[in-house]
């Protein structure tokens, strides 16, 4: 798999357009999912997801073949995203009493709407960003201590207890209807 | 295996990343302290909660004009690119035939003609970078604005 990746951006480098659209289908959904964890509505996920792309294509000379294609992505996607968010923030901090996080965090795009999934989003939503990153890296994508240590470039410890206080403060925060 | 101990691993025990030793130590420790147990169960049902909850998928349409959108903003950028060098072209070529009778005129020197030509080019490049600083500017500031 890492192979192919390799083979795909060599490809990307000397301009093959066809190389880089397989690199695109392949990482779309992985890349809109986490966008959308992270902005939380569709419309700016499909648009930071995009440009993260955009932007690997411009830069990808500079892509060095040592590290994994998802983790260098990841890097480009997440710094998006985090601008994106203190963006949104400063031009909503004029505005008063407005919840920050609700306005934009939109309940449409899950899939059962039920009160505990709402909850549950809302709480995300508000989660300092790299609790809310390794949350959704473990539970909405399903990947495992390595893959996140590979895609956040941390060690396998920082894994564990960053996930235990992220956890921790998640479920303080819903301990009414855990209870 | 101590209350610390258990912190430290139990993340690793509710993901099933653990390895058997470890468990073993973990599963000792929670069957004889209270305390740790029931912040097992807080965490596992945490867990089971958020895994309970998936995100709706987009439709087909949006998916496959996915890898449009993205090409569309790969190509137009080197849709500026080409504007560019067409720009520059054609503004020294202007520049040229505008001063015509200096840069053919025997008695003026190659190398104040050559200075004058370089100058004159700086001036187009920095003009047509300049503008398309502008019009970029523009454009993503007013997307900003109807993206809210
Ligand atoms: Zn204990």
């Amino acid at each position: 798999m890492m192979d192919e990746d390799k083979e795909l951006i060599f490809q990307c480098q000397r301009g093959k357009m066809k190389a880089f659209k397989t690199l695109v289908e392949k990482y779309k959904k992985p890349a809109f999912f986490v966008a959308l964890g992270l902005v939380g509505n569709r419309e700016d996920a499909y648009d930071l997801s995009q440009e993260a792309f955009v932007r690997v294509f411009r830069s990808i000379k500079r892509y060095n073949p040592e590290h994994k294609f998802f983790t260098w992505f990841y890097t480009i996607l997440s710094n998006l995203c985090k601008n994106h968010l203190k963006r949104r923030g400063v031009q909503k901090s004029h505005l008063e009493n407005i919840d920050l996080a609700q306005d934009v965090y939109s309940p449409d795009v899950i899939l059962e709407k039920n009160e505990i999934n709402l909850r549950l989003w809302e709480e995300i939503s508000k989660l300092p960003y790299e609790f809310k990153e390794i949350i959704l890296l473990k539970h909405f994508h399903e990947f495992s201590y390595r893959k996140i240590s590979e895609t956040l470039n941390i060690p396998l410890g920082s894994v564990m207890s960053r996930l235990y206080y992220a956890r921790k403060k998640l479920k303080e925060n819903l301990k009414d209807i855990l209870d | 295996m101590d209350c610390q101990d258990v912190k430290t691993y139990l993340m690793a025990y509710i993901d099933g990343e653990i390895d058997s030793q470890k468990k073993s130590e973990i599963e000792k420790h929670l069957s004889g302290c209270e305390k740790c147990i029931k912040e097992y169960r807080s965490f596992l049902k945490l867990k089971e909660v958020t895994e309970k909850m998936k995100f709706t998928d987009l439709s087909d349409e949006l998916w496959a004009g996915y890898w449009k959108g993205i090409y569309r903003r790969v190509e137009r950028s080197a849709g500026w690119i080409f504007l560019s060098i067409g720009a520059i072209i054609l503004l020294a070529f202007g520049v040229f035939q505008f001063f015509k009778e200096f840069f053919t005129d025997p008695s003026v020197s190659l190398i104040v003609k050559m200075g004058v030509g370089a100058f004159s080019l700086g001036i187009i490049i920095l003009l047509v970078s300049i503008i398309r600083e502008r019009l970029f500017l523009f454009r993503t500031e007013r997307y900003r604005e109807v993206e809210r």
